[in-house]
C-alpha cells in the first residue's frame, strides 16, 4: 500500500486560504461585524419589546399605545436586514430606563418618530414639504400622511415589490379612487397582468411632492401628463393606440385653449376640456367598454357635462384624435381640401396680376416720358 | 391726376380757368354701405386674427388676460351684428329694387366682362397696345365686389355656426362645426389677403380712387377708366384716352 501523493493539496489549501482571508478583508466584512452588533441590539431591545404582546402604555389622552413588536415583522425590515439600529430611528433612546414620552396622542407619538426619517433620506423628506399632504398637516389635519404610514415604520420594504403594492398603499386613505382604478384600463392591467406600462398612482401624482391635482395647475398639465405616455410612438404600438392623439388635441379648441391658459394664465381655472374632463380620471376605460365615458353610447351624456344644450347630431362634431380623413370627417375633409388650392390661388393670382399691372403702367410711364 | 393730363387740361382752359366736369358714382346710400362694410370689417380682422393665431406670442400680448380675450371677442361679434344688419340691408334693397324692376344691372357679369379680361391680359403681356375700354363698372371690380359677396357669406354662414354649434346641430350633422371653424379661419385670411393685394393696388397704388367716399369721378377719370360709361353718358367720342397708362 503506497502512501496517496498529496502534494497537489497545497496549492489548493494556499489558494482557498487566501480566497476566505480575501472574501473575510473585502469591504463587506465590515457590514457582517455590524450584523453581529445589530442583532445585539435588536436582541436587547426585543428582550423586553419582543416578549410580552400585551406591553402598552397609557398616553395622556386615555390611547394606548402598544409597545410590543413582533421579531416577525422586524425580520420584514430593509432596515434591519442593512444593520440599521433600532436607536437609529428611536433617537431619544439609549438605554434603559427610557426617557419619559413628551407625546400627547398616538398621532403625535407617530409624527414625533417620523422626523428622524430625514437623517438618511434628506431628500425625500424635503420633497414631502413641498407635498399636498404637509399643506393640509399645517392647516391642522394631524391625519395627513408622513413617511411612516406609506412606508410602515418596523416593516419599511421596497415600496413597488410587487408595483401593485403603491395602489394598495394610497388606498389605505384614498379607497373609493383605488376601487374606481381598479376597474379602469390601466388598473385592472396592473392587477390582472402585473402590467409594468400602466401607471400607478405616483406616475401620475408624483411621489413624495404629491400636489394637490384639483387645482388650475395640476388641470393644464393633464394633456402633458398623460402624454408622457400617450405619445410614446414606441409604447402606443404595443397596444395599437395612436399615437398622435396629443398632437392633434393641441390643435383642436379645447387643445389651442388649454395651451394658452397653460403658457399665460395657469392658475385660472378654465373648463375647455383636458384629456381627464372626458375619459375620466381614475376610471379612464377603453373606448369600447360599454362603462367608459366615451364611448360612442355615452359621448352624448360627456359632452352634455359642458354643452348641455347639444342635441343628438353634436357628438360627431368631436372629430376624435383622428386625422381628417374622408371616411371619418368628409365635412372637414372637403372644406380642408378646397382651401388647401382655393387659398393659394386667390394669394398668387392675385399678386401676379398685381405684379404684372404694375410692371405694364411702369414701363408705359417711361416710354410716354421719352421724347 | 397726371402731370400730363393736368397739361392737357390747362391748355384746353385758353382763359386759365378750367371747368371739371364730375360724374356721379355712387349714392350716398352705397358710400355708407362701404363705409359700414370696411369699418365692421377692419374690426372684424382686428379682433379675429388674434384669436385664430392664439397659440402665437404677438396673440397673447393682445389677449392677455381672459377678460381681455372676452373684450375682444364682444368686440368682434358687435361687428359682426353690424355686418349682419349691413349684408340684410343691401340684399333687401336688392330685392326690393329687383320688385319694382329697378335694380341697376351694372354689377352683373357679362360676356363682354370676360373678353375684357382676355384683353386685359393680352395688354398686361405686351401683346396688345391698350386696355380695353370700360363700362361703369369693369371686371375687375365686378370680381371685388362678388368675390367678396362669396367671402363674406361663407364668413357668416360658418361664424354664426361656431358662435351657436349648439343650435345648428340640431338639425345639420355635427361635423359641419369643425368645417365651419375651418372655413371661418381660412375664407378670413384669403379675403384679407385677395383686399389688401387686389382691392388696395386698384384703388391706392394704381391711382387714388375715392369716389367711394366722394360718391363722384371727375371727366378725366371717366375718360381713362370708364371710356364706355363716359361715351354713353356724354354722346363724346373718347378714342384719345389714356386709356395705356396705370395713372
Amino acid at each position: 500500500m503506497t502512501k496517496p501523493d498529496i502534494s497537489w493539496l497545497w496549492p489548493a489549501l494556499i489558494l482557498g486560504g487566501a480566497i476566505t482571508l480575501l472574501i473575510c478583508l473585502s469591504p463587506a466584512a465590515p457590514a457582517r461585524a455590524d450584523t453581529v452588533s445589530r442583532q445585539e441590539t435588536e436582541k436587547y431591545c426585543l428582550s423586553c419589546h419582543g416578549n410580552d404582546p400585551q406591553l402598552s402604555r397609557t398616553l395622556p389622552s386615555g390611547e394606548t399605545l402598544p409597545l410590543y413588536l413582533s421579531p416577525d415583522t422586524l425580520a420584514q425590515s430593509i432596515h434591519s436586514h442593512a444593520g440599521i439600529e433600532c436607536e437609529a430611528c428611536h433617537t431619544g433612546i439609549t438605554t434603559y430606563p427610557h426617557p419619559e414620552v413628551a407625546a400627547q396622542t398616538r398621532r403625535e407619538f407617530s409624527r414625533d418618530l417620523y422626523l428622524a426619517c430625514q437623517k438618511c433620506h434628506p431628500g425625500n423628506y424635503e420633497k414631502t414639504l413641498d407635498s399636498v399632504h404637509a399643506t393640509v398637516a399645517g392647516e391642522g389635519n394631524l391625519n395627513a400622511p408622513v413617511c411612516t404610514d406609506c412606508h410602515g415604520a418596523h416593516d419599511v420594504r421596497p415600496p413597488n415589490e410587487p408595483r401593485a403594492h403603491i395602489s394598495e398603499t394610497c388606498g389605505q386613505c384614498h379607497n373609493a379612487i383605488v376601487e374606481a382604478y381598479k376597474e379602469s384600463v390601466h388598473g385592472a392591467a396592473l392587477l390582472g397582468d402585473d402590467n409594468p406600462d400602466v401607471p400607478v398612482c405616483t406616475d401620475c401624482h408624483g411621489v413624495h411632492n404629491i400636489q394637490d391635482p384639483r387645482t388650475a395647475q395640476f388641470r393644464v398639465q393633464t394633456p402633458e401628463l398623460c402624454a408622457g405616455c400617450h405619445a410614446d410612438q414606441q409604447l402606443m404600438d404595443k397596444y395599437g393606440l395612436p399615437a398622435n392623439v396629443y398632437d392633434i388635441y393641441q390643435l383642436s379648441w379645447h387643445g389651442v385653449d388649454v395651451a394658452v391658459y397653460k403658457s399665460r394664465w395657469p392658475t385660472i381655472w378654465h373648463d375647455s376640456a383636458v384629456c381627464t374632463d372626458c375619459h375620466g380620471v381614475h376610471d379612464i376605460r377603453k373606448t369600447s367598454d360599454p362603462a367608459s365615458h366615451v364611448n360612442p353610447a355615452n359621448l352624448l351624456a360627456t359632452c352634455h357635462t359642458c354643452h348641455p344644450a347639444a342635441g343628438s347630431n353634436w357628438t360627431a362634431a368631436w372629430t376624435g384624435h383622428n386625422e381628417v380623413s374622408l371616411k371619418r370627417t368628409p365635412f372637414v375633409f372637403y372644406t380642408q381640401a378646397f382651401y388647401a388650392s382655393f387659398a393659394p390661388v386667390v394669394l398668387w393670382a392675385s399678386i401676379l396680376y398685381v405684379v404684372l399691372q404694375i410692371i405694364r403702367a411702369t414701363v408705359d410711364r417711361i416710354r410716354r416720358n421719352l421724347p | 391726376m397726371s402731370a400730363k393730363n393736368q397739361k392737357k387740361a390747362a391748355s384746353s382752359a385758353a382763359q386759365g380757368i378750367h371747368i371739371e366736369r364730375l360724374f356721379k358714382r355712387f349714392t350716398a346710400g352705397q358710400r355708407w354701405e362701404h363705409l359700414i362694410l370696411f369699418l365692421s370689417v377692419a374690426v372684424l380682422v382686428l379682433t379675429g386674427l388674434p384669436q385664430k393665431y392664439r397659440a402665437a406670442e404677438w396673440s397673447q400680448q393682445i389677449l392677455a388676460t381672459p377678460e381681455r380675450l372676452g373684450m375682444v371677442q364682444g368686440f368682434h361679434y358687435l361687428a359682426a351684428i353690424v355686418l349682419i344688419l349691413e349684408v340684410a340691408f343691401h340684399v333687401g334693397r336688392a330685392l326690393w329694387l329687383l320688385s319694382r324692376r329697378r335694380l341697376p344691372g351694372d354689377m352683373l357679369p357679362t360676356g363682354q366682362d370676360v373678353r375684357d379680361a382676355g384683353q386685359m391680359v393680352l395688354y398686361l403681356l405686351f401683346l396688345r397696345k391698350t386696355k380695353p375700354a370700360f363700362g361703369k363698372f369693369n371686371f375687375e371690380q365686378k370680381f371685388t365686389y362678388w368675390f367678396i359677396v362669396f367671402n363674406i357669406g361663407i364668413m357668416l354662414v360658418s361664424g354664426l355656426i361656431i358662435w351657436f354649434p349648439e343650435f345648428f346641430t340640431r338639425f345639420l350633422p355635427g361635423s359641419i362645426i369643425p368645417a365651419a371653424k375651418l372655413a371661418h379661419s381660412t375664407e378670413a385670411i384669403v379675403g384679407v389677403v385677395f383686399v389688401v393685394i387686389f382691392h388696395f393696388y386698384h384703388v391706392h397704388i394704381e391711382r387714388l380712387n375715392l369716389s367711394i367716399f366722394t360718391g363722384r369721378l371727375s371727366e378725366n377719370e371717366m375718360r381713362a377708366y370708364h371710356a364706355k360709361e363716359h361715351e354713353r353718358l356724354t354722346g363724346e367720342k373718347s378714342g384719345d384716352a389714356p386709356t395705356g397708362g396705370s395713372q
